[in-house]
């Protein structure tokens, strides 16, 4: 047995699941922020009163969790000091130097996470080859050591210049800190990010050790309290490149489990185009602040290479800290249910960014929420029942919410209250629907065939909205959408992303050492995985990163299977050239290329899920709750839509739309046209 | 009229023109050979309608270019009989008249065809760091500074001109990177243009015409409502920008008048223009009147044609701020940032709250270093940085930044790589801020030093720069003191910011941007700011005591 744990702001959500059977159980209860790991012991002291001894028989926990974004956010991280090349401390400060907003001289920047007086500077400098220019003065940086010791360092960071080439002197360091300075944990920049770039280096590895101490004890914790309820398995945590990785490998890079969490529901998406085979999946997470997406093209989500975390001014780009590490290419917007509605300046509507969150929250939740949200016009529009929201568990107040759109968005725009109403549900589609397509766009798929797969607890209220200004042609909504996302951590890969930087021109590369390079790469990857246990043979994915020569940026070729020795370079050549043009338009097959970056995906083969069936019995008729209007915008108006209960829907049960299908984290529409499936799974399929 | 547009659908397709040239910016960021480009962002990418009217430009673009742009494409898009353009056209040109005001600023324009005829122009416009010529800012005419492009077809139907190209590259010294970063542009415009196509059959649309209508309203609605606000009256200023040793300052002469929900900037009375490369265009003072219009009374709105409406630029010919031709223009940025600091002087009184003190990145330093490496072969380099930020009235000038233009810096290791040189520090410079209630930002060292071991270049390895502020500091505002001046060292002694440096293995030079000018009464600097300060090493004991009367 194994269990999936996803700690997220407001819920921490439990999937419990017997490999043998297939057979799951969900649990949701209420994340405790202070102390996750006691929510964590709550929830399985829950299940372990519904299936006696689930604990003890465990394999696996495989965890997801925002602790490590939320202390950054927070900025409650560990006093970090920062030991850099002697005259670049103010490197981390400076940044890029970029004014983020062009027009706006009042633009703040982020806080550097270590201050100036912790940011002291070592004699050594390599040269950009990696040679020694001067060697590390060993005296001068024991004093450094010292002082560090008399600052009252938590945590110590090290980033110097060129170190990506070679980590000699970094390597040094690392032993002299470990001798001066027991206990205190310290990250190295070729350890955490050997890639060019400094401020980006730094960044990055400044961010792990801040938050190194506190993942440290807190998996320390966890580990010890699952142990004392008898739990003897292993403890996996989830990796924002979409893989799952041993805790201690988790507490050495933090850096690299930011976004833990929202990667689940991809990873559930992954598994879900793979069943079913649809080969391109577009999954959407929307919840009450933001939505979170990724294309999924034959079972696999795109990693990108960097993100920011802790924007000064939210979604607004470069407002944030750098992190230089694979993660899913997530693009997460802000548009959720508390997504904020206003009459703007320019007499526009506007729906977004600013949410009001779970507090004060929509107007209907009647908790002093005073703007309208999309939330709000979803109640109003008729596709929330103001008695079943969160299966009747919280009453929602209509007659406030439809003065608040009233006051705040009709009149001042001079619209119509309705036209008001479905302008706020159809304007936060479009601003997904345009985030969507440039995203789908720009991986090279194409939104007129995607499987759009909702989750979240607004994902399936606003997933067939969104489905049909994609022009996609058909929606599946999974049962428990809004745990659903849990599921994902079971069919995670075991895996360890790797690169190598090693700039060498396409004419004269000699393929045979390449081939070397990429077997020592995954050598490493090899290793890391065993290291966290794992048995049986571990699958390898070659990539590597292109460019003209001349150029800063590179083009990603994944290559096939087999001997890089024995690659036939031309065949290599024209796939760069062919993938250039279809990005940029046009390519120069006469001018030279280079590879730059060499990258491995080490992981273990993926154990299919098998999902379990579901044993309701009937007629589709059986589950119709009722009728009710609910805005049509063919019709332009209010028209009856059938009302099911989700949890009576049997297989092979068919919905012609316009309908409701209540669950009680969620409601999925379908509209006017759709015809709605339950598979055997339980699993709805709509085709618009 | 009513607008076919709801105010609904406009939004939406408002915010898919902005992320269609958010991607062609993204595109060059990607493609292009130079650091000045893919690390610096030194470029702008926009489009027009049909007509010209500026309609959505890259979030990050630079306001020096943009502003030029706005001008400068509408005139070229009157110039192209829109009839005779055929698909996979491609114009480049780099009048500095017409279009940014330097020879290094080339633009690639390009028609977007749609239903057989030019339904909006994709435009961009990159800095690129050689374009032959004499590289120094002491040149008397535009000739000396490099090769002048005037508007020609690189792209005939998609067709290549290749005697163009040639022309092009027998005139630079590093033809590899300026084609490399000329088929970036090409690319940025492809990107955006089929973006483009692709909206208008979505949305069944000829052109961008009529969505141009709306949006270029609302936002002139937007910026006069809040010139509105201001009353009635004529602001005055004066600005003085050093040059050459021995030269009298350059002076700006600035008279700004509001009237309901219009400015005038007059600069009549401002010097004639001068013997060296600090000319700045009319297309270029716009800009930076632009940028000073929008920053003060709009800075959220996304910038097109709309936010110049209210504004009318009265520039004599012959001054520096509207030089003739052939002056010589490549250090026109030198004067031309000014321009923005002057109206914020201007402003002050009667908008302190909405205005910053004097800059040390006013103006932007640009460093050039080429020459050829040990084997002989050529680098060709160029760095652009800023100083400390000025204070504002709730807030210090916290960063060192490019204002009021825009740009980042090349990281050490990418400009180690592509250069035989090597950068001994980059760091802030302690005491460098103007002291104020508000302190102004710090400005920063960086010591580059030319290798002389087995690394080294050839000599001599060529630096120029294009810069200012080593006499004459950023000042503060209210009382605010000013930032430090700048320092420009070769070998420990000041080198001459003007000419071309000759540099050889083992020289060391020393480039000090200044700090940003303070914002009121340094007394009244909250005591646990300064406290802050003095731990970070941002301010010195004895800097607190005589400047913040610690104790």
């Amino acid at each position: 047995m194994r269990i999936g744990i996803d700690v997220g702001g407001t819920f921490t959500d439990f999937v419990l699941l017997d490999d043998e059977t297939g057979a799951s159980r969900s649990h949701k209860c209420l994340t405790t922020p202070r102390d996750p790991a006691q929510a964590i012991v709550e929830g399985l002291a829950a299940l372990a009163r519904e299936v006696p001894g689930c604990i003890e028989g465990l394999e696996e926990v495989i965890h997801g969790t925002t602790l490590v974004i939320n202390a950054i956010i927070e900025r409650k991280g560990a006093r970090t000091a920062l030991v850099t090349t002697r005259g670049f401390r103010d490197v981390l400060e400076l940044g890029r130097e970029i004014r983020y907003a062009a027009y706006d001289a009042f633009a703040q920047m982020p806080e550097p996470l270590v201050p100036r007086e912790r940011r002291l500077e070592v004699n050594e400098r390599l040269r950009a080859d990696g040679s020694v220019l001067e060697p590390l003065d060993e005296a001068q940086a024991r004093r450094t050591v010292e002082a560090l010791k008399a600052l009252g360092t938590e945590s110590v960071a090290v980033c110097l210049i060129n170190s990506f080439e070679n980590p000699a002197h970094e390597l040094a360091l690392k032993k002299m800190l470990a001798e001066e300075l027991p206990g205190v944990p310290v990250s190295i920049s070729y350890e955490v990010l050997p890639q060019i770039r400094e401020y980006e280096r730094t960044s990055t590895t400044v961010t792990n050790a801040y938050v190194k101490p506190l993942t440290e004890s807190y998996l320390k914790r966890l580990r010890e309290r699952l142990a004392g309820l008898g739990f003897r398995g292993r403890l996996f945590i989830m990796l924002s490149s979409g893989g799952v990785t041993s805790a201690e490998t988790a507490a050495d890079f933090p850096v690299r489990i930011i976004e833990s969490g929202p990667t689940a529901a991809v990873i559930a998406g992954q598994c879900y185009s793979k069943l079913f085979h649809s080969p391109e999946m577009f999954c959407f997470d929307m919840g009450g602040t933001t939505a979170k997406s990724c294309l999924i093209q034959h079972g696999v989500a795109g990693v990108v290479p960097s993100f920011e975390v802790g924007r000064v001014q939210r979604f607004q780009k470069g407002s944030g800290l750098t992190i230089q590490v694979p993660v899913v290419d997530l693009m997460e917007i802000g548009a959720g249910g508390g997504s904020i509605a206003r009459a703007s300046r320019l007499g526009t509507l506007q729906v977004g960014p600013e949410s009001a969150g779970a507090e004060p929250g929509p107007i209907c939740y009647g908790r002093r929420g005073s703007e309208p949200t999309v939330t709000d016009a979803d109640l109003l529009l008729g596709y929330l029942d103001a008695d079943y929201f969160l299966g009747g568990t919280m009453k929602l107040d209509a007659a406030a919410a439809r003065r608040g759109i009233e006051e705040r968005i009709a009149s001042p725009l001079g619209v119509s209250f309705v036209e008001a109403l479905w302008g706020i549900h159809d304007l936060i589609n479009e601003t997904m629907a345009a985030a969507a397509k440039t995203h789908i766009a720009e991986r090279g798929g194409n939104p007129q065939v995607v499987t759009v797969a909702a989750f979240g607890g607004a994902g399936p209220v606003h997933a067939y909205g969104l489905a049909r200004k994609l022009g996609a042609p058909r929606l599946v909504v999974p049962p428990n959408a809004g745990v659903g996302s849990a599921l994902g951590f079971f069919t995670a890969p075991r895996a360890f992303d790797l690169v190598r930087s090693h700039k060498v021109p396409f004419a004269t590369a000699d393929f045979a050492r390449l081939e070397a390079l990429f077997r020592d790469l995954e050598a490493e990857g090899e290793r890391t995985l065993r290291k966290a246990g794992a048995e049986g043979p571990i699958g390898f994915t070659r990539s590597v990163e292109a460019r003209f020569i001349g150029q800063g940026s590179e083009t990603s070729l994944v290559l096939p299977p087999g001997d890089f020795g024995r690659l036939n370079a031309q065949e290599l050549r024209r796939r760069f050239d062919e993938t250039y043009a279809r990005l940029y338009g046009r390519t120069y097959p006469e001018s030279p290329v280079e590879f730059v970056n060499f990258c491995v995906r080490a992981s273990l083969p993926v154990k299919l899920l098998s999902l379990p069936k579901i044993s309701v019995r009937g007629k589709a008729a059986d589950a119709v709750k009722g009728s009710r209007k609910a805005y049509c915008p063919i019709a332009k108006d209010f028209v009856p839509y059938t009302v099911y209960d989700r949890y009576k829907l049997p297989p092979g049960a068919e919905i012609a739309g316009p309908a409701i299908v209540e669950e009680r984290e969620s409601t999925v529409i379908a509209g006017s046209g759709a015809a709605a499936r339950v598979d055997e799974y339980g699993f709805l399929w709509i085709n618009l | 009229m009513k607008s076919r547009f709801d105010p609904i659908t406009l939004e939406i397709l408002w915010r898919r023109l902005i992320s269609i040239v958010d991607e062609s910016d993204a595109a060059v960021a990607r493609t292009a050979f130079s650091s000045l480009l893919r690390d610096a962002h030194d470029y702008t990418c926009m489009f027009t309608d049909s007509r010209g009217r500026e309609l959505a430009q890259g979030t990050l673009a630079t306001p020096g270019q943009s502003g030029a742009m706005a001008l400068g494409i509408r005139k070229l898009v009157e110039v192209l009989a829109p009839g005779s353009l055929a698909p996979g056209d491609v114009f480049i040109t780099n009048d500095p008249w017409a279009l940014a005001g330097h020879l290094n600023d080339v633009c690639v324009l390009s028609p977007v065809l749609h239903r057989g005829r030019a339904a909006a122009f994709t435009a961009c416009i990159l800095h690129h760091s050689d374009i032959g010529g004499r590289v120094a800012s002491d040149n008397r005419e535009v000739f000396e500074e490099g090769l002048f492009i005037p508007l020609v077809k690189l792209y005939a139907g998609g067709a290549l001109n290749q005697g163009v190209l040639d022309m092009i590259l027998a005139n630079v010294r590093t033809p590899e990177q300026v084609s490399g970063d000329i088929r970036s542009q090409i690319a940025a415009n492809h990107v955006c243009a089929e973006k483009i196509v692709r909206m208008l059959e979505q949305y069944d649309l000829p052109d961008l015409d009529e969505l141009g209508d709306e949006i270029i309203r609302r936002s002139e609605a937007s910026v006069r409502a809040s010139i509105a606000r201001v009353p009635a009256g004529v602001y005055r200023a004066e600005g003085l920008i050093e040059q050459k040793e021995g030269e009298p300052e350059v002076r700006i002469q600035c008279a700004l008048t509001i009237e309901g929900s219009d400015i005038t900037v007059d600069l009549s009375g401002s010097s004639p223009q001068v013997d060296w490369g600090g000319n700045v265009v009319y297309n270029f003072t716009y800009a930076y009147v632009h940028m000073a219009v929008k920053s003060v009374f709009d800075p959220e709105i996304p910038n097109n044609h709309g936010i110049a409406a209210p504004i009318r630029l009265i520039a004599p010919e012959g001054t520096v701020v509207n030089c003739r031709f052939p002056a010589a223009v490549a250090a026109r940025m030198q004067i031309g940032h000014f321009i923005t600091e002057v109206i914020y002087r201007a402003l002050a009184a009667a908008l302190p709250e909405r205005v910053v003190a004097a800059g040390g990145g006013t103006p932007a330093t640009m460093q050039m270093f080429y020459g050829r490496r040990g084997d002989g072969r050529p680098f060709h380099t160029v760095l652009i940085r800023g100083g400390g930020l000025g204070a504002g009235a709730t807030r210090d000038g916290e960063g060192s930044f490019i204002f009021p233009a825009n740009g980042a810096n090349t990281p050490i290791e990418i400009l180690e790589s592509d250069a035989p040189l090597i950068v001994e520090r980059r760091e802030l410079i302690a005491d460098s801020g103007g002291p104020g209630k508000q302190r102004g930002a710090l400005g920063r060292r960086e010591v580059f030093r030319v290798p002389d071991d087995a690394c080294a270049p050839r000599p001599p390895v060529s630096m120029a720069l294009q810069s200012g502020r080593f006499r004459l500091p950023p000042e503060g505002l209210f009382d605010g003191k000013p930032g430090a001046r700048a320092q420009f060292l070769v070998n420990g002694k000041p080198g001459d910011p003007y000419g071309l440096t000759h540099l050889k293995p083992g020289d060391v030079v020393v480039m000090d941007s200044a700090g940003g000018g303070g914002y009121g009464d340094p007394r009244q600097r909250d005591r646990a700011a300064l406290e802050r300060d003095i731990a970070e090493g941002k301010v010195s004991s004895e800097a607190a005591r005589r400047e913040y009367a610690s104790k």
